[in-house]
């Protein structure tokens, strides 16, 4: 089959485009900073004396709880497009299963973020 | 092609564990400090430290090409040498993960309290 622009431009929309993949970007970019936060504050600093004391009391902090938010933020969202990108390489060539595989992921991906967001919650409250 | 595919699965494994680690962990904090607490004792076990180690280095593999993959692509950076800056990248991951290494032996090997 050949492609002409117009085919690849339709083609791209379908699987989200220049935005998505924008987004991919900066959540990786988020990525970078806040998992370098996060496993230097958790493997490094206090690796083998992890306690639900020790995360309350590094939750205190305005600067670890955003972190901490804007992480989960991203890392569900980079992990489902990111998934998402590997199968549509693959799988749902079919236009309404595509559609059915986003609303999926995106519920997924909300429930997941909701989820995480309550076990944060008294920190986030105080 | 290998960057890529090992860009993928090492994706695909992090994916996997991300949500694990959103359900144990928010699971513990939502129970009570005790269940957390005992979670943690588990995680010490050398086999899971082990597990802990092969995650860093997927992390570690991951973000760094994926930094090389938004040099490229963002800044059109070296895209004529993109195997030399394959290399350092994957160098800054090696020092990173030995660093890693050092600070996550003794809980894999014993040692560590």
């Amino acid at each position: 089959m050949r492609f002409v622009p117009a085919d690849i431009e339709r083609l791209d929309r379908q699987k989200g485009g220049m935005w998505l993949w924008l987004a991919q970007r900066v959540s990786a970019v988020i990525l970078l900073f806040g998992l370098l936060t996060h496993l230097i504050a958790t493997h490094i600093f206090s690796i083998g004396e992890l306690s639900y004391d020790n995360i309350a009391e590094r939750l205190q902090s305005g600067f670890f709880i955003t972190v901490d938010i804007l992480l989960l933020a991203s890392a569900v969202f980079h992990a489902l497009n990111g998934a998402r990108m590997v199968l549509l390489d693959y799988f749902f060539k079919d236009l309404a299963r595509r559609r059915l595989l986003d609303w999926a992921l995106f519920v997924f991906g909300v429930a997941a973020f909701a989820y995480g967001l309550w076990a944060l919650w008294p920190w986030i409250t105080t | 092609m290998w960057a890529w595919i090992l860009f993928r699965i090492s994706g695909l494994i992090l994916v996997a564990y991300l949500f694990v680690h959103i359900v144990i962990i928010s699971q513990g904090e939502l129970s009570s400090a005790d269940t957390l607490d005992r979670l943690f004792e588990m995680f010490e076990n050398p086999f899971l430290a082990f597990l802990d180690f092969m995650l860093v280095a997927a992390v570690l593999y991951h973000g760094l090409n994926g930094v090389r993959v938004i040099l490229m692509d963002l800044f059109g950076v070296s895209v004529r040498r993109h195997k030399a800056l394959f290399w350092a990248v994957m160098a800054v991951a090696a020092g990173l993960l030995a660093w890693f290494a050092v600070v996550a032996a003794p809980h894999i090997f014993g040692g560590a309290g």
